[in-house]
């Protein structure tokens, strides 16, 4: 049944006939609600006790960062997808993720390490959070590059399929590195389980921030799997009729 | 909650020497998100492009 499912609404034509219909909305509806809370954290939250007015960088890094490992997440599940049910979409999903997530990740390291300049000191620590995005971006890049060195996508999407989820061993660890290792950078101030340790002014744009860069990268892949898209089913009669 | 942060134009830009740092953050996230989208979409408007040639 859950075959029977997947297959009748994750056909590639389904999928971009879709996303057609839903992206302008997503589109401008996600522009405002970053837009609208990038400029309420950075314009009108007061300024932190101890960190000054850096603190304001926290409505830029920690949406990269949290989307970073989320991508990241989305690619593994679409390639268990593909492996164990053969949805061509869900190997379409985990190319057309993987240079977002690398931008993501980028944006995540350099916000940080320019943040670090004003609060620790230094813009660089060889410590357990940021060694563990750094691999984050290194795997993201050399993931593109192994599925591009294929002339068959067949065998390029089982092969990146195993690859990405072997490599999923690394989301748990950047999450629980905090946790697990004496690290210069901070634990969680959100959490699922405990009480925000932010003051909720700061809270509000914070959580309105991560929404609207959720909804901005969600149109990127959109655009981005559209794209694989077009490239992988160009033979196909239908997509004559699309274009 | 809504009440402006800071006294003047030039106190938001500068943030106690913390403008530098905030902005350039602010510029790398925006450059980074257009540059993408520009690329996606030029990417597709190439494929249908090509794909309503005549063989």
């Amino acid at each position: 049944m859950i075959k029977k499912f997947i297959h009748q609404f994750a056909s590639p034509k389904t999928y971009l006939f879709q996303v057609n219909k839903f992206y302008n909305y997503i589109f401008f509806i996600s522009v405002f609600i970053y837009i609208s809370s990038i400029a309420w954290g950075l314009l009108f939250t007061p300024e932190d006790f101890v960190q000054g007015n850096s603190f304001r960088i926290i409505y830029l890094h920690v949406p990269a960062s949290f989307i970073s490992q989320s991508l990241y997440a989305a690619m593994a599940v679409s390639s268990i997808v593909y492996l164990v049910w053969r949805v061509k979409l869900a190997a379409y999903l985990v190319i057309a993720i993987a240079p977002i997530g690398a931008m993501t990740t980028f944006i995540a390291l350099i916000s940080g390490s320019i943040w670090g300049i004003p609060t620790w000191g230094t813009w660089w620590q060889w410590d357990a959070r940021i060694t563990s995005t750094l691999i984050l971006f290194i795997m993201y890049l050399g993931l593109i590059s192994f599925h591009n060195s294929f002339s068959n996508y067949e065998k390029a999407d089982k092969l990146l399929s195993w690859l990405v989820i072997v490599g999923a061993v690394n989301i748990p660890i950047i999450k629980k590195s905090v946790d697990w290792w004496s690290t210069l950078h901070q634990s969680a101030s959100i959490t699922l389980t405990n009480k925000p340790s932010i003051d909720p002014s700061m809270l509000y744009p914070l959580i309105g921030s991560i929404i609207g860069f959720f909804g901005l990268i969600l149109c990127l892949v959109l655009l981005s799997s559209k794209n694989q898209i077009l490239i992988r089913e160009k033979t196909k009669s239908w997509i004559k009729d699309y274009v | 909650m809504f009440e402006f942060a800071f006294n003047s134009f030039y106190e938001a830009i500068y943030m106690n020497g913390h403008g530098i740092y905030v902005w350039s953050v602010l510029a790398i996230v925006c450059l980074s998100l257009f540059v993408f989208f520009t690329l996606y979409s030029s990417k597709i408007k190439q494929i249908k492009k090509k794909l309503n040639e005549p063989n």
